[in-house]
């Protein structure tokens, strides 16, 4: 009886969000992208805007977002989320409207897209998951890629003189004056996620004052496509994507 | 006494075995973007081209991926690239560029289920309308359609072939089941074929980009970063590749570009027969579903009916003769194909007046040898 009674009485501290559908998530073990899934969605049932948000997914690994993310999503054609994001916010200015995407999508195919529609200031969040890899279509060399990593596509390692460098369109996006926010963040340790989450919650504070687009890096990883473990994978972003993809705010709005 | 050569097996993908095809026929120059089930195309030009020193490069997508094809081939390097459905679309714009500079290319065309992102991984044949009629004006594009690992080695050959040969764009049309199916290839029974060659001027001075008598010629080549000035435009143009409108040798050049390939296509038919006497229907197929049409036929015939089946290696220009001469007797045609409208049978429509026509169709999986059955009666 005591027993019954205690478990009866124990406190719920951690839970899933309603945001967050009951369904198990298709992600391989170890990638970021469940988490980033979670926090975000945390973030939206902690500030009560769920029947206001609309998400657009990308083409590559997070297809399925739509699975998870219990709001309104649609899944763009490849490299086109932020283009249909700015179709939504331009007739739904009052709704919460986010891109979800990753580097082949974001910086590869849709790099017109994300540019202007950074340029544009579109008043959106834009969160992109760099992993440094083409996940979904076999591990092929992404336009984040660093310099001597070994894809199916570089058996050789990539080499700047054949693939060019590692495209950093965060620092690209910086520049352009529509751009309101802009951090790069990753979800390796519990501080990081931490920090990823008050991110997001920021920029969707923002996002009524319609000052211009927030864009999120998280810097992921893909143990499958990198053919490592989990904790091999961490180790190595850690010590050769961070050099390149310094965590931290790239621009901050100016305090008023 | 005859002597055979000892078989040389190796277990190959249908996607390995049009890189394989490529390179025999002295393909330089490769440019990709990950799409399945294309990318194992991808993959292996990558492997088998940066080993010989030749150029295998990433694009950042299929826009970019073919347009980096023309420019090396307007140099004079055999160029292939190879995409789906939803790379297909985004390519639309350089191959009628291709079409209209008469610049050689190949594209390898790895079909999946449609429209838009589709189905990655299911198999199809449903683009065979959206990649033929993808030009403003409605130009005939050359589409070859393997069958099997060995067909795609043999008909990607014959594709550069055709491409050098036509000055044109040349689609190799395979689907998900061809292109990523593992099969026993015999290396030493693929043909063994020159490499196509392409016919440069030799006068710079006086010749002109495109110069051709008669609209069925197919001009010489003056290639880019050579001896003479070179001037290829997108836009409607004269003989001499300048901008022009409506003047009589620009409606020239643009009857020229589809006469050059409209009258060949006798020469340029591939299709195989396999007639029985007798029979009063005919099966017609190609890709995936004519090996099933093979299977379906070989079945029926153990059961004493008779039937005669056309595998079309060639979809365009449509093989009118030799689909012609397989009717000679025929009241029933059976067409097979893995979409749900029957989009080839809508093609040969014109050449069927007077048959009893059925299509078996069907989405989302492969058409099995008892749909096929049901149709012969």
């Amino acid at each position: 009886m005591e027993s019954a009674a205690t478990t009866n009485h124990m406190e719920i501290v951690y839970e899933r969000p309603v945001t967050l559908t009951d369904t198990p998530m298709h992600y391989c073990p170890g990638c970021g992208h469940g988490v980033v899934h979670r926090v975000l969605m945390e973030v939206i049932n902690e500030m009560g805007i769920q029947d206001r948000t609309v998400g657009v997914a990308p083409v590559g690994c997070s297809v399925f977002a739509y699975n998870y993310m219990n709001v309104d999503m649609q899944e763009a054609a490849h490299g086109r989320a932020s283009a249909v994001a700015t179709g939504i916010k331009r007739v739904l200015p009052e709704k919460y409207v986010y891109s979800y995407q990753g580097d082949g999508d974001l910086a590869a195919i849709g790099t017109g897209e994300t540019i202007h529609t950074v340029n544009r200031g579109e008043n959106i969040l834009m969160i992109f998951i760099n992993n440094a890899i083409y996940g979904m279509t076999g591990g092929q060399m992404a336009p984040t890629s660093i310099l001597g990593q070994v894809t199916s596509t570089t058996p050789y390692g990539r080499k700047s003189d054949l693939n060019g460098f590692p495209l950093k369109i965060t620092d690209l996006v910086t520049q352009l004056p529509g751009a309101y926010y802009v951090t790069r963040q990753s979800v390796h340790t519990a501080a990081a996620v931490r920090k990823l989450k008050k991110a997001i919650e920021a920029s969707f504070k923002y996002q009524p004052l319609k000052k211009g687009t927030c864009f999120i890096e998280v810097v992921s990883n893909c143990p499958s496509g990198w053919k490592m473990t989990p904790i091999e994978a961490n180790a190595w972003m850690e010590k050769n994507m961070f050099p390149l993809y310094p965590i931290g705010d790239l621009k901050v709005p100016k305090q008023n | 006494m005859t002597t055979l050569s000892e078989p040389k097996l190796r277990f190959c993908t249908g996607n390995q075995m049009i890189a394989e095809g490529a390179v025999r026929a002295g393909c330089r120059f490769f440019a990709g973007y990950p799409i399945t089930p294309a990318s194992g195309i991808y993959k292996s030009m990558i492997d088998l081209l940066q080993r010989r020193g030749d150029v295998a490069i990433s694009a950042p997508d299929e826009i970019s991926a073919l347009a980096y094809c023309v420019g090396a081939s307007m140099r004079g390097f055999k160029s292939m690239t190879a995409t789906s459905g939803p790379g297909w679309a985004l390519m639309i714009e350089t191959i009628q560029y291709a079409l209209m500079t008469e610049t050689p290319v190949v594209i390898a065309f790895v079909q999946r289920l449609g429209p838009s992102t589709g189905g990655a991984t299911q198999g199809a044949q449903g683009d065979i309308l959206l990649s033929e009629f993808c030009t403003s004006g409605g130009y005939t594009i050359p589409i070859l359609c393997p069958s099997t690992p060995a067909e795609c080695f043999d008909l990607t050959h014959k594709a550069f072939a055709w491409a050098e040969m036509l000055r044109t764009p040349v689609i190799v049309l395979s689907d998900k089941e061809v292109g990523m199916t593992s099969e026993c290839v015999d290396f030493a029974r693929l043909s063994n074929q020159a490499p196509p060659t392409r016919k440069h001027k030799s006068d710079f001075a006086s010749s002109k980009m495109y110069d051709f008598a008669e609209r069925v010629e197919v001009p010489e080549y003056l290639s880019v970063g050579g001896m003479g000035k070179v001037t290829a435009t997108g836009s409607a143009h004269n003989k001499s590749g300048e901008l022009k409108k409506n003047d009589t040798e620009t409606l020239e050049v643009l009857h020229h570009l589809e006469e050059k390939i409209r009258s060949r296509r006798s020469e340029l038919a591939v299709t195989t027969f396999d007639g029985q006497a007798g029979a009063e229907t005919l099966v017609v197929s190609f890709g995936i579903t004519a090996r099933t049409m093979r299977e379906t036929v070989r079945n029926v015939r153990r059961l004493g009916k008779k039937v005669s089946a056309l595998s079309i290696q060639s979809l365009f220009p449509v093989p009118d003769e030799k689909i012609k001469e397989a009717m000679v007797g025929i009241s029933r045609i059976v067409i097979a194909e893995e979409n749900f409208s029957g989009q080839y049978r809508s093609v040969l429509a014109p050449l069927l007046y007077g048959k009893e026509v059925v299509g078996v169709n069907k989405i989302g999986s492969m058409i099995t040898p008892a749909e096929i059955e049901e149709q012969i009666v």
